[in-house]
């Protein structure tokens, strides 16, 4: 951030500020301040969304005679959580090379179990065995955080009835499946008090009283009595609480969070800065805008709105004369919000 | 809402019209046009030959027709508002940009659309491209505050 501190708001010239109030193997709580809320809300889509784990993806089954369909079966395979510790290194399936799927972009578990006593058989994610190569010792492992170290149940079997089946687990995100999500659930607020009045809160007679106060609302000044409703406000502190799934310790989600956005933002400049090569200078055959500087002038071949002044604003001067009033992007302008 | 005021007193054909034939912002990119046609006359082995390159060359930032230096329009193919506000954020706090805005113009294209306006001196490729840099530098200050905040907390926890 090279910007002159006297262009931002002073607090937010001092940077952003982090501070933790737990932390423990199931979650973070944290105070992003000093901070707009389109970052803070761009880093909690990144960790709901877009960190990369492993899940089983493909079920293979030889031996079903539970009550349960297969693809019954198979959904609750998928939503088991596995070890993600070192998925980096693992290929997506479909970047990798091989023919289907192999040690470098899988990692294959199987179930096998029988009810052979007269009582009904617990199968639990404790059953399912990861077989085979590994990038490493622990991924693809199923997490087990109960006490008893079992698992989730996965079904259950009545006398003499059997299953077999063999999984594939791959890498992915949760925006493809939710499967892949690395965390639970993801708390987000700000302004306790409701003083930005972003929340239109539903009462009987008083919505003070009848609203719990949040956690957060001794950690900022509540409203005087009579207090104006400031209209400049923004909100900047906000309160996460970053609960695992239990495929990746709480902490290192928020650190994979922002290095995905970074990836995303590299690839961004990367791709930027491939493009320059023959697209800023003048000569634009490459897969740029094909109408954008096609003539010697730059605005040849075509007649713009823009052509009389591109950075003459429409937002400056009202009324209707201006360039932009015809094209366009004027007429969907209230899709630009 | 200068917007509505300006095309109010246009005559009201001529604002419409152009508004339906020249909505372009997001049409296909003219070369994927031509791959169909191909597709259709070539027989089928090049034509899947000629899909597989257009895999390769995905190209995720694209511009806009009726872009000029200062005033441009850019599509991101595979973003959301995930980038989209945060870049829109970063972008505006550059001195040199007049505008900036971005959009999601259909829910279900998986398509994102910023428009940055600049003042004379800048580019909004050069906008964008600092922009960029910029979420960049924040992502990289948040990250060393989370990370000692940790280390900070896990200090105190244990003492
Ligand atoms: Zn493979």
């Amino acid at each position: 951030m090279d910007y002159d501190p006297m262009v931002m708001d002073d607090a937010e010239a001092l940077g952003p500020v982090v501070k933790i109030s737990q932390a423990d193997s199931v979650r973070v709580k944290y105070e992003l301040s000093n901070s707009d809320i389109a970052f803070a809300n761009s880093l909690r889509r990144v960790m709901l969304a877009e960190i990369p784990t492993i899940a089983i993806d493909l079920v293979e089954i030889e031996e079903n005679s539970s009550v349960l369909a297969d693809e019954f079966i198979a959904h609750r395979l998928g939503l088991i959580p596995l070890n993600a510790e070192g998925v980096e290194n693992l290929l997506y399936a479909r970047e990798c090379d091989c023919d289907g799927c192999c040690e470098h972009c899988s990692v294959k578990l199987m179930l096998h179990a029988k009810c052979t006593g007269d009582e009904n058989m617990h199968v639990f994610a404790r059953d399912l065995v990861p077989v085979g190569e590994r990038v490493n010792q622990v991924l693809g492992t199923p997490v087990f955080s109960d006490a008893e170290g079992l698992g989730p149940l996965i079904l259950k079997l009545r006398p003499g009835q059997e299953v077999k089946l063999e999984c594939i687990a791959k890498k992915g995100i949760a925006k493809e499946h939710a499967k892949w999500a690395p965390s639970a659930a993801i708390g987000f607020e700000y302004d306790p008090h409701n003083k930005l009045r972003h929340i239109d809160l539903w009462y009987e007679t008083d919505a003070k009283a009848e609203w719990p106060p949040s956690e957060y609302a001794s950690w900022e000044e509540p409203p005087q009595e009579g207090e104006p409703f400031d209209y400049d406000a923004v909100p900047n502190r906000f309160y996460f609480n970053v609960e695992s799934a239990g495929s990746l310790p709480p902490d290192t989600i928020v650190s994979e969070g922002i290095k995905v956005l970074q990836q995303k933002l590299a690839g961004l400049i990367h791709e930027l800065a491939e493009g320059e090569g023959d697209g800023m200078n003048g000569d634009y055959n490459g897969p740029r805008s094909p109408e954008y500087g096609t003539g010697a002038d730059g605005f040849g071949g075509y007649t713009t709105p823009f052509g009389n002044g591109g950075n003459q604003s429409s937002w400056g001067g009202a009324g209707g004369t201006t360039p932009y009033g015809t094209t366009p992007y004027g007429a969907g302008q209230s899709n630009w919000s | 809402m200068p917007r509505a005021k300006a095309r109010k007193e246009e005559p009201a054909e001529a604002g419409s019209d152009i508004v339906m034939d020249e909505a372009p912002t997001s049409h296909q990119p003219e070369s994927r046009d031509d791959m169909s046609v191909d597709q259709d006359e070539d027989d089928e082995v090049e034509a899947e030959d000629d899909e597989v390159e257009e895999e390769e060359e995905v190209q995720r930032v694209r511009l806009l027709p009726g872009s000029t230096p200062t005033a441009a329009s850019f599509e991101f193919l595979n973003e959301s508002h995930t980038l989209g506000n945060a870049l829109r954020y970063i972008i505006m706090k550059n001195p040199d940009v007049e505008f900036c805005a971005y959009a999601i113009p259909h829910p279900s294209e998986a398509k994102m659309n910023v428009r940055i306006q600049t003042f004379e001196g800048t580019t909004a490729i050069q906008a964008l491209e600092k922009g960029l840099r910029d979420l960049q530098d924040l992502c990289d200050v948040v990250s060393d505050k989370f990370i000692e905040a940790r280390e900070k907390f896990a200090a105190t926890a244990s003492s």
